[in-house]
């Protein structure tokens, strides 16, 4: 099939660094609101169909999506509400380094080697979070004017974790000059294999990038994952399964809730539903029931699971505002 | 064309599977952790007691103020202080019935040491500019690896209350004794005597309120 990639892209927003194949089985398993956001996989599946004289998938705009589309007079230009709602769900991203300016233009090496891990480092779990999130919401709501967060908050991870590997070369107390302060233990090798893995994301995450690389692009985007099973080995490594009696983790009288601060299991408990919504199978089920009407039961069925994502993220932005606060304040917590 | 139908129902079921069962999981997930939620309050307080920390100074993750440290803080600040007041009335006494010169230099050097005393009392108490230098001072140790300095352990608030009251009172004697010093006469000096009686019995009373809230030993 004849196809002009150049043409195909210019007028979409592509997704930056979270996508999902398209589980295309076939003839008869054609489904036109599966995964109509999806630029890399809808192409894909554009071309599959087409090979088996499949109807070409059009792209249903929701209620929501059409009234976001809708422009407003502000000041002496028109805004479409959408730009508006993205950079005020976008600005949470920079809240990480935004914590750590001042340290930065103070200059102050203690802030950074007391508590750029946990202000960057949990930033950067919290972009990640929130760049994985945005396929699975789609999918529930069949909302799709929110897609352009995924490539934001993918570039603010990268920006923090590249910002926290950065601070952590230059002021960690580790021996073994930068190389053992970046990969010294095996905790440490993991971020800095996360971090080494991000920087091609980074560097290709923008339309000239996705069009220059055609197919590859969407494989080379698949990084993502194993930086987010590494992130759990990074994690583990760093607090282990289990956590001191009545401590956080440090070894002095902690806050009462030892369980709730261990990053792992915050980290599990967000992944489980982003895992869930990403399994071929519970997205066909999940696209059977909306398109039966009972889209009631998708959100009846999904309010555990999401509760329990609430839950763990909760204690992991609370973690980033009293550490990034105490950075901000240049009085840095150990914890 | 049927084995597609089937193989998709079959997914189907399977997607129903994974995520009634996923669910359920979190719904007990979710369950265990609202009941674990709810001994929040009393886990942070063992806590505290098992590591004798004073809840109000508490600052997650750092090594915290125990009640002993605020005591040695207090008697770090007061002892010298009682000491030094001691040595200078009793140079008063004997200088405020046949030298003016000698027993106004005398309460110069009272007063001199009475606001020394309320300075380094309002450091110790419990305000936000205080709380973030010991945060500092506790933090730094921390990274050092070194002990807590004692100049990072400063009253809880309860404490700070008496505090303040120790430092009012200190003041209002320090003003006499001050007005005391300015005396034209050893007549006049010695007028101010009862008055000045009056106000360290004040003082005095605090300061015992004061330990009594730290379970210091009087002096």
């Amino acid at each position: 099939m004849a196809r002009s990639t150049r043409g195909r892209w210019t007028d979409e927003e592509p997704a930056a660094y979270d996508y999902q194949p398209v589980p295309y089985a076939g003839p008869g398993t054609y489904e036109p609101d599966l995964y109509p956001d999806d630029a890399v996989a809808t192409r894909q599946a554009k071309e599959e169909s087409a090979d088996d004289n499949q109807p070409p998938r059009r792209t249903a705009k929701s209620r929501l999506d059409e009234w976001m589309e809708v422009d407003f007079k502000f000041g002496g230009s028109r805004i479409k509400r959408k730009a508006v709602a993205l950079v005020l769900l976008g600005a949470p991203g920079l809240v990480p380094l935004f914590f750590m300016l001042p340290a930065l233009i103070t200059l102050n090496s203690n802030t950074f080697a007391v508590s750029v891990d946990d202000t960057l480092g949990t930033g950067a779990e919290l972009c990640l979070f929130l760049c994985l999130l945005v396929t699975p919401l789609s999918t529930i709501t069949r909302q799709h004017w929110f897609v352009p967060l995924r490539r934001w908050y993918g570039i603010m991870m990268a920006c923090c974790a590249i910002g926290d590997a950065t601070a952590a070369g230059i002021t960690d107390n580790f021996a073994g000059g930068v190389f053992g302060r970046l990969a010294g233990h095996v905790f440490e090798l993991m971020g800095f294999i996360m971090v080494m893995l991000v920087i091609p994301l980074l560097i290709t995450g923008n339309p000239w990038a996705q069009r220059k690389l055609g197919r590859y692009w969407k494989q080379l985007h698949r990084l993502i994952y194993v930086i987010w099973g590494l992130l759990a080995a990074h994690l583990m490594l760093l607090e282990g399964f289990g956590f001191e009696s009545g401590s956080n983790g440090s070894g002095v009288a902690g806050d009462g809730d030892p369980i709730f601060h261990q990053r792992f299991y915050q980290y599990s408990v967000c992944s489980l539903f982003l895992l869930t919504l990403r399994l071929p199978p519970v997205k066909r089920w999940i696209v059977a029931r909306q398109r039966e009407g009972r889209n009631w039961l998708v959100y009846l069925t999904i309010l555990p699971i999401f509760a329990l994502f609430v839950f763990g993220f909760i204690f992991i932005v609370n973690e980033e505002i009293f550490k990034g606060l105490d950075s901000f304040a240049e009085h840095p917590s150990g914890e | 064309m049927s084995a597609t139908y089937a193989r998709n129902d079959q997914e189907e079921r399977a997607g129903r599977v994974i995520l009634v069962v996923t669910s359920l999981l979190a719904a007990l997930l979710v369950i265990a952790g609202l009941i674990y939620a709810r001994g929040t309050g009393e886990r942070h307080q063992a806590a505290l007691a098992a590591a004798g920390c004073e809840p109000s100074l508490f600052i997650s993750g750092l090594p915290c103020t125990t009640e002993q440290m605020m005591a040695s803080q207090y008697e770090a600040i007061a002892t010298p202080a009682t000491q030094q007041l001691n040595t200078e009335m009793a140079a008063y006494a004997v200088d405020e019935r046949r030298d003016l010169a000698a027993a106004e230099a005398d309460l110069s050097a009272e007063v001199a040491t009475e606001q020394a005393f309320g300075k380094s009392l309002a450091a110790a108490t419990f305000t936000p500019q205080n709380r973030a230098a010991a945060a500092a001072l506790i933090q730094n140790a921390a990274s050092s690896g070194t002990p807590v300095p004692l100049a990072a352990s400063i009253f809880t608030p309860q404490v700070t209350a008496i505090a303040d009251a120790l430092i009012q009172a200190n003041q209002a004697r320090a003003e006499l004794t001050a007005e005391q010093a300015r005396s034209s006469s050893l007549t006049q000096l010695r007028s101010f005597n009862q008055r000045v009686q009056v106000a360290s019995v004040a003082v005095q009373t605090e300061m015992t309120l004061i330990r009594k809230a730290l379970d210091s030993p009087s002096p």
